[in-house]
């Protein structure tokens, strides 16, 4: 049986998906899950390794196909989502203006030009707008990757673990960008991450997911309140109710 | 098409960035012509082989007016050949260190058994065993050297019999097949018959002149024939007459065929690896996922991979050709129908080439990949001369990609039909690997 996570309830839903599952030859990566994000939306797919994030976000953000289940966009937005894969996908070869450029044509914007200096404004990207992007640092490449999603206007951003290769100080500016685009530009957000201190930072809700099937979802209140232990400090409570859902506690 | 067109536009910026690559590109197709060259002015390169003279009796042999001995044959085969003068021992010696190709042995008594004309002389061949293929060409060589000679003998003979004949018929000296007199004739004993009747039908002795009559019949059908003889004698002299007429100016079969080898080599590795790098390095630098989430449809992707590909083919092979058309003097002409062919089979290469990237899951598999497949085909469309590596070559554009070019640079006149089969040929391999290149692309990234 399918459970409905209603992830918020703001205006405007950009994304529907019901019953998603993907099988790999007999192995089931996703196993029915359901997920509706709606604009403004921060949510944390939260789970161990192998538990479906990445497949779920592949999924969603058109990249592969599910092996049931249905997945309707908003249509009134061109493009409703941005990807933002866990390995950047720039051509390293070209300049981050390049790249930028590049994606802006083929997402068929009417000023290619002037959204790649916007984005290189806002991606602050500017010092590095002409070397190449396979001499970048991990941090600059992983804020190219994010401007190339954007490049199409997107309502939605979809990124998987997109902090899980940076150092402190780049997942705080990475993070300052996400909730100025999501505060400025009502863009919603949904990334994967194995850091339950990141997602319940970041993430208004989350949707817990292990062995392909979402465990909870709610926000990290809830997900305490339900999975949590007495007499565990405020800090790690959200760790230790995460550990007991997914069975690793013990 | 304006998604393709963004691509083509940053894979070409990609190349053209890329000196080393470029200078690869360029440079790659000259290196491997001249290298094609060289090996071809090798395979020409006369043997060196040992000669082993054992006839030391200093004995000459009458043909015609000239007297032969052993120098005289040395130096018609030291045309074809580069002789060294070995004895025996050091010839063995120098067959088995590799220093010489073959040893060839002129046996004792050869110029006697020669001049006998009943016993035929035997010259002994041994070749090297190193090196299989260049002693069955050092021994073709030589067979058709001995055969030159045995023809030049043949046609003396014939020459000196024919003259013997004359003499027969009309009288005269004789100085032949070491018989040497004076000889009255058949015409001049047919006088001497035909006077001896009439002084003895004159005498009254008719009947004794009758007599003769049998006698001045054979005299006259020997006569007869012996003319019919002459004409006979020519043709047993050379049976078979065999015409080569000189190749037009500039259409050498030897060097085209080198150059269109050459062109082939290089424009097939060219289309076939760069059509496979290209569509690979995307899947490398995880920016297929980006373009197939409907920045581009996989034909239009697949398409644009291989026009590129394609492109830079023909940008190279019409540079070849204008440094061969300058530089060497193989005939460039027929530049409308160079244009089509090198487009086509540039795109049949890339074709094949995406293919093979569309099936790989990083450059360098990729180019391995593409470098196996390709190397043997393109060996097979080289050397079509079994019925199963031709039928084989006619399946990949490399086969039908070298006819194409051979034809244009050796043909002096061209059928039309030919080459637009070829043309044919070609367009369809090239829509074929594209289309499966399209479907595999499809299925491997999910969408």
């Amino acid at each position: 049986m399918h459970r409905a996570f209603e992830v918020t309830n703001r205006s405007g839903t950009l994304l529907l998906g019901a019953g998603l599952s993907k099988r790999f030859r007999h192995v089931a990566a996703l196993d029915a899950v359901d997920i509706t994000l709606e604009t403004g939306d921060a949510v944390a797919l939260l789970g161990p390794n192998g538990a479906g994030k990445t497949t779920l976000l592949r999924i969603l953000a058109g990249v592969s196909a599910p092996s049931a289940g249905r997945l309707d966009h908003n249509e009134a937005h061109r493009t409703p989502v941005g990807w933002v894969p866990q390995q950047p996908a720039v051509y390293r070869k070209l300049s981050a203006r390049e790249n930028l450029r590049l994606f802006c044509a083929l997402e068929g914007d009417n000023a290619p030009d002037a959204l790649t200096e916007d984005l290189l404004d806002r991606a602050d990207l500017r010092r590095f707008a002409d070397q190449p992007a396979g001499e970048l640092s991990t941090g600059t490449l992983q804020r190219l990757n994010l401007a190339i999603a954007l490049a199409g206007r997107p309502a939605a951003l979809l990124l998987d673990e997109p902090t899980a290769t940076l150092s402190p100080d780049q997942v705080h500016r990475l993070w300052r960008w996400l909730d100025e685009l999501r505060r400025d530009d009502g863009l919603a957000v949904l990334f994967s991450t194995q850091s339950v201190d990141e997602a319940a930072r970041h993430g208004e809700r989350m949707i817990v997911l292990n062995h392909g099937r979402a465990a909870f979802a709610g926000t990290a209140a809830e997900l305490v309140a339900q999975h949590g232990r007495a007499g565990v400090s405020e800090v790690d409570a959200a760790e230790t109710a995460f550990l007991s859902l997914v069975g690793a506690a013990a | 098409m304006k998604a393709a067109l963004h691509l083509l536009r940053k894979d070409l910026k990609l190349l053209l960035r890329g000196r080393g690559l470029l200078v690869m590109l360029i440079g790659y197709p000259l290196i491997v012509a001249a290298l094609v060259t060289v090996a071809l002015q090798s395979g020409e390169r006369r043997p060196s082989i040992a000669f082993v003279n054992l006839d030391t009796s200093n004995r000459t042999v009458r043909v015609g007016d000239r007297r032969l001995g052993v120098k005289d044959y040395e130096e018609r085969l030291a045309a074809d050949v580069d002789l060294k003068h070995l004895s025996p021992d050091a010839a063995r010696a120098a067959l088995d260190d590799g220093r010489v190709s073959a040893v060839l042995t002129l046996p004792a008594g050869f110029i006697s058994d020669l001049q006998s004309g009943i016993r035929s002389p035997t010259i002994g061949l041994e070749v090297s065993r190193r090196s299989p293929i260049e002693a069955q060409s050092i021994s073709r060589r030589l067979e058709s050297a001995v055969a030159k000679l045995n023809q030049e003998l043949a046609g003396t003979y014939v020459a000196q019999t024919l003259d013997l004949v004359r003499i027969i018929v009309d009288g005269g000296e004789v100085a032949a097949f070491t018989r040497e007199g004076n000889v009255l004739g058949l015409k001049r004993s047919e006088q001497i018959v035909r006077q001896l009747q009439q002084i003895l039908t004159r005498q009254g002795q008719r009947a004794l002149a009758t007599r003769m009559d049998p006698l001045l019949n054979f005299i006259v059908e020997a006569g007869v024939n012996l003319e019919l003889a002459r004409d006979a004698a020519t043709a047993i002299s050379q049976p078979i007459a065999l015409k080569v007429p000189d190749p037009p100016s500039g259409r050498e079969p030897l060097s085209a065929f080198g150059f269109a080898g050459a062109l082939l080599v290089s424009l097939a590795l060219v289309g076939v690896l760069l059509g496979a790098a290209s569509l690979a390095a995307e899947r490398e630098d995880n920016t297929l996922v980006r373009l197939r989430r409907g920045l581009i449809r996989p034909e239009a992707l697949v398409g644009e991979k291989v026009s590129f590909a394609a492109l830079v083919s023909l940008a190279i092979g019409l540079i070849l050709l204008v440094i061969v058309a300058v530089a060497t003097s193989v005939t460039v002409g027929r530049w409308a129908l160079w244009l089509p062919t090198l487009l086509l089979a540039g795109l049949a290469f890339a074709g094949f080439g995406v293919l093979i990237g569309a099936l790989a899951r990083e450059t360098r598999t990729g180019l391995l990949a593409a470098l196996m497949l390709a190397l043997p085909l393109i060996f097979l469309g080289l050397f079509t001369e079994s019925a199963a590596a031709s039928t084989i070559s006619e399946f990949f554009a490399f086969g039908p990609a070298f006819r194409a070019f051979q034809t244009l640079l050796v043909e002096p006149s061209l059928v039309a039909r030919d080459i637009w089969l070829r043309f044919g040929q070609l367009a369809l391999l090239a829509a074929v690997f594209t289309g499966a290149a399209a479907v595999v692309l499809r299925r491997r990234t999910e969408v």
